[in-house]
């Protein structure tokens, strides 16, 4: 992805985070203790998702005994063979995507812009604006998910993917992440760019975002898992079966063979993997010194 | 996306000079400035401004959620003072907060130094870390109550083997709240690790080597590089830590449903139930003010100390 | 590069905002059939309306009712977000009282007192549905709560099966008598408030939910204490905490006797049938008494649920809603729903026939008698204020059989909250 020339120059060898970090490599004793003590704080993490998928292959009876019983037996695939089978998945998993990306797509990018305008320009009541949108977000959604949603229908967008994809675009979360992480890019390299006679919006696409590619993996991690785990939102605004998302769509299909345990376990460890992906490969972006490193050495 | 092949930004001209605009520049500035606002900005005002203000309206009427809405002044908010079910959810929301904030904070920003490392296997830990947040609350609830089942969870079938007579957990109204906590922290130190990640990409490298270069340890740099290094990240981060802790919903109604008694009660919570079980809409929207100026309140002081560091 | 990135999010904010497309429903076919929409929780776990639909459709050939489904757990958030957005079904169904109120109250329902006085006496549960002296839905189910008890558990334990006069002390001994006897616990009550609350509520004399005193409560409470501090049921911690379910609960033969809603009845059936229940005999009690006094007609309750018509209901389909709410109420739609395990709300010899004739339904005289002679009472009165006191009796619960709080300090924060938030004062 984009590196610019200058960042280049400075480290030259960018490229896998391993060679990135300069040779401070001491491996000693503590080191190894440390990479010990790592693996055992991951399994205590992951412990109750490796609970999910042994339950998930497990007969719905055998879910909940005591003791706990760690390994399946037998191992029922039939929970996973029975959703791929007789679920909407397929419909589902399209319609997540299309929501997943599109929000996370128009969020990074409306976001980002916007944010350039509230650290990188100024204007009369820039920060008043920018308070509102901080604002908005200590207000709880229940207490306005009513009026949002009589105003929508008005606008006939309920009960469409565009709805969705309207609330959960614009959320002051985005503007708010991206400009902080302005905040911290040298105002040198913008004054620079001025007087090479680059306009604003230059700045914005041939600095910023090349600059800003650490945060805005942050910002598509976390609106991609959020839009992609939404329940409630998706509940209220979508109800035709043919616009379901897997949230939803997993819920009600589950929601047939009522506390149906081993079921659940299933299409949680479902819906859990392809985020999982989806952060294993947007987690590379975490690289340290890609950024300003050569700003202002 | 080839965006920057064409980098035009040469090395770091040292031109600096202070160049004041004129009143002209000044507007075509400002208009510059809106039209990078303006496309996001559209959407939120119609989708989410609106909305909000219809609740700060609401608040001042016995709305029922169907058809008219009688205005009643302040009923709301003098109902709220004598209502020891609100008090009762406040507090918890406080105790909930006290704890989840610095606990979560500590935890995330440990894992994201643990993880900015050369390490082995990187990317496998911190897909780790991040796996609470990303798993379904239901099965998160599901599998923390059993953990926390006082006669035959894991959890107090652990502390036996020291002799220690493990607490109720989720079942006793003393302990419960330390387990909603420790749960909320767990679920939420990946995703605030992710965002002091990317923040931790703006510290520029040459500033540890100097600092090693002039002897610092460690727990100097850490103090004299990084943290001051981070602090609009731990703006961010400690501004939606907060908010999202004085709102706390989804994890509560699972895990605990405000129990046992009123013991985990908080205000989201509250207003969920004044609303839509209860049908109190004018009640719910004067409630969620109140959490609004709680939030307000908490955040303005956080702007303010977020401002005096950075003059 | 960046225009044409900045100007399609700039149109599609507008896009978003402005493609508004009037979706109006259609008021009558060309053909004269007038359509109807009815709204239901989930069918697939609520087989009853598609039962109802299919049997009314196929038998009146001018009206077309179709189902609208949502979400079972989350009904009453999505039909009042539809209700307030004048976006809800012609029909709807309701689920429960405190939440009927609610659309009562808000002006959300038509009133039915009409096709209410064409019923026969023979449909119980009306007077939950009447408010100011008219009636806004008509019922077309009517669960009631009974013993479910395990033949083969009792046998194995050399215990009498309940023969009708049962009291809750009866009950409680019996639980002892068979947890010490053989490995499943003599009982289980399920976390739910009404388990226990239900019977307090509707058994005790003078009791009342909005009366703001609740000592009523606490032999009840002292007694579901006494069974889970022995052993003989489990306890409440540990039945909350690991998700217990009551189909695997009684099921899965874990308990040999379970107070339960009659829904239960089908359920078990099925997963007999399917093997996900064990294969066992079972029978029904009528629920045990406070005390002998009502043995002739036992006291119990149970939850109504009925069908409402819009207020918003286009002038034009009103009749045929009103027809369509006769015929749920009406014999011939209860023998059918009867056939699949749902116990109706209109009540004869003809819909206990039915009810029993089911596969593996129990045979035994108590069972029959059990379904047909009871005073099944409605759980929550018909009250503006009773979904306020609904949560802090779900309170008290929680306090109480977690053993978090003492009987008498949950009662007495109780009639508090209730005088405080409610302003109920006993």
């Amino acid at each position: 992805m984009s590196t610019t020339t200058e960042v280049r120059r400075v480290t030259p060898d960018t490229g896998a985070a391993v060679r990135v970090t300069p040779s401070r490599t001491r491996p000693t004793a503590g080191r190894v203790v440390a990479h010990v003590a790592l693996v055992v704080a991951a399994a205590a993490v992951l412990l109750p998702f490796v609970w999910m998928v042994i339950s998930s292959l497990k007969a719905n009876n055998d879910v909940f005994t005591v003791p706990v019983q760690w390994i399946p037996d037998p191992v029922v695939w039939q929970n996973y063979v029975e959703i791929w089978e007789k679920s909407d998945m397929t419909t589902w998993i399209k319609n997540t995507l299309i929501l997943s990306v599109g929000v996370t797509f128009l969020q990074v990018l409306t976001g980002s812009f916007a944010a350039y305008g509230f650290s990188k320009t100024r204007f009369p009541g820039r920060d008043a604006l920018f308070m509102l949108y901080v604002a908005t977000i200590a207000v709880p959604w229940q207490a306005y998910m009513i009026p949002q949603f009589v105003m929508l229908s008005k606008m006939g967008l309920s009960n469409t993917l565009w709805a969705m994809l309207a609330l959960q675009t614009f959320s002051a979360f985005g503007v708010f992440l991206m400009k902080q992480f302005y905040e911290t890019v040298p105002e040198e390299l913008s004054e620079a760019a001025r007087i090479d006679g680059l306009s604003e919006y230059g700045i914005w696409r041939r600095i910023m975002v090349p600059l800003s590619v650490p945060a805005i993996a942050s910002l598509v991690l976390i609106t991609f898992t959020n839009t992609w785990n939404d329940y409630l939102g998706p509940l209220i605004y979508l109800r035709s079966p043919d616009l379901w998302t897997l949230q939803i769509g997993l819920k009600t299909f589950i929601g047939q063979y009522n506390a149906d345990y081993a079921l659940i376990m299933a299409g949680s460890v479902i819906s859990v993997l392809p985020i999982a992906i989806v952060f294993l490969m947007g987690q590379r972006y975490f690289i340290e010194g890609i950024a300003t490193s050569g700003l202002k050495g | 996306m080839a965006t920057t092949t064409s980098t035009t930004a040469p090395a770091p001209a040292p031109a600096r000079g202070a160049r004041r605009p004129g009143a002209r520049l000044k507007r075509r500035n400002a208009l510059i400035g809106w039209t990078f606002v303006l496309p996001n900005f559209l959407g939120f005002a119609v989708l989410t401004l609106i909305p909000v203000i219809a609740v700060f309206y609401l608040s001042l009427t016995g709305w029922n959620v169907f058809g008219q809405a009688p205005w009643v002044g302040l009923d709301n908010f003098t109902r709220m003072l004598g209502d020891a079910s609100f008090h009762r959810a406040l507090l918890n929301t406080l105790y909930y907060s006290g704890l989840h904030i610095p606990l979560t904070l500590v935890a995330s920003l440990g894992l994201a130094l643990l993880l900015n490392q050369k390490l082995r296997g990187v990317a496998f830990f911190r897909t780790a870390a991040f796996f609470p947040y990303i798993t379904s609350m239901v099965a998160i609830a599901v599998v923390w109550n059993m953990l926390f089942s006082p006669e035959t969870g894991p959890i107090n079938q652990f502390l036996d083997l020291f002799g220690i007579d493990g607490p109720g957990w989720t079942t006793s109204a003393t302990w419960a709240m330390p387990a909603v906590v420790l749960v909320g922290v767990w679920r939420e130190m990946g995703y605030f690790m992710v965002l002091f990640l990317a923040g931790l990409q703006t510290i520029p490298r040459e500033l540890y080597e100097a600092g090693r270069m002039d002897g610092a340890g460690a727990w100097q740099r850490f103090w004299n590089i990084t943290l001051p290094s981070l602090r609009p990240t731990m703006f961010f981060v400690t501004v939606i830590l907060t908010i999202g802790s004085l709102k706390v919903l989804d994890l509560i109604l699972l895990l605990t449903d405000g129990g046992p008694g009123q013991s985990t009660l908080v205000l989201s919570q509250y207003i969920y139930k004044k609303g839509f079980v209860e049908n109190d809409f004018g009640y719910a929207s004067a409630v969620s003010v109140a959490l609004f100026l709680l939030c307000l309140v908490v955040t303005a002081v956080q702007f303010v100390i977020n401002r005096r560091r950075q003059d | 590069m960046k225009r044409p990135l900045t100007a399609t999010a700039g149109i599609l904010a507008v896009g978003l905002t402005v493609s508004a497309c009037g979706g109006s429903e259609p008021a009558a076919d060309a053909d004269g059939v007038v359509d109807l929409t009815l709204g239901t929780w989930a069918s697939t776990s609520a087989p009853e309306f598609q039962l109802l639909v299919d049997d009314f459709n196929a038998s009146h050939d001018d009206v077309e009712v179709s189902i609208q489904e949502y979400d079972t757990d989350n009904y009453e958030t999505q039909m009042t977000a539809d209700l307030s957005a004048g976006a809800a079904p012609d029909l709807y169904a309701q689920k429960t009282v405190s939440a009927f109120v609610t659309y009562q109250s808000g002006g959300q329902l038509l009133d039915v007192s009409d096709v209410a006085d064409g019923l026969d006496e023979h449909v119980a549960g009306l007077g939950s549905w009447q408010v100011d002296g008219s009636t806004w839905a008509v019922p077309f189910r009517q669960d009631s709560w009974f013993l479910f008890y395990n033949r083969d558990l009792f046998d194995a334990a050399g215990v009498d099966y309940p023969d009708g006069t049962w009291t809750w002390d009866d009950y409680a001994e019996v639980a002892q008598q068979i947890s010490d006897g053989t490995d499943a616990d003599g009982a289980y009550q399920h976390t739910w408030q009404s388990a226990l609350q239900g019977f307090a509520n509707n058994q005790t004399p003078g009791a009342d939910l909005l009366s703001g005193d609740y000592g009523y409560l606490k032999p009840y409470y002292e007694r579901a204490l006494a069974l889970q501090d022995g052993g003989a049921q489990v306890d409440y911690g540990t039945a909350t905490t690991n998700s217990l379910t009551y189909q695997a609960q009684f099921g899965k033969q874990k308990a040999a006797m379970m107070p339960m809603g009659s829904w239960y009845v089908a359920t078990l059936l099925a997963q007999q049938a399917d093997g996900e229940a064990d294969d066992f005999a079972w029978g029904l009690a009528p629920a045990p008494q406070l005390d002998e006094s009502t043995l002739d007609e036992p006291v119990t309750f149970g939850d109504p649920t009925s069908i409402g018509v819009n207020a918003a209901i286009d002038e034009g389909k009103v009749d045929a809603a009103k027809e369509f709410l006769s015929y749920v109420a009406s014999e011939d739609a209860a023998v059918a729903l009867a056939e699949i395990g749902i116990t109706p709300a209109y009540q004869s010899d003809a819909v206990t026939e039915a009810y029993f004739g089911a596969d593996g339904a129990p045979t035994d005289e108590l069972s029959r008698q059990t379904f047909q002679v009871h005073d099944t009472r409605p759980e929550n009165p018909v009250d503006p204020k009773i979904a306020t006191v609904q949560t802090i009796m779900g309170d008290l619960h929680s306090a109480v059989m977690s053993e978090s709080t003492s009987i008498d300090d949950a009662i007495a924060e109780a009639e508090q909250r209730a005088a405080n938030e409610a302003g109920i004062t006993g």
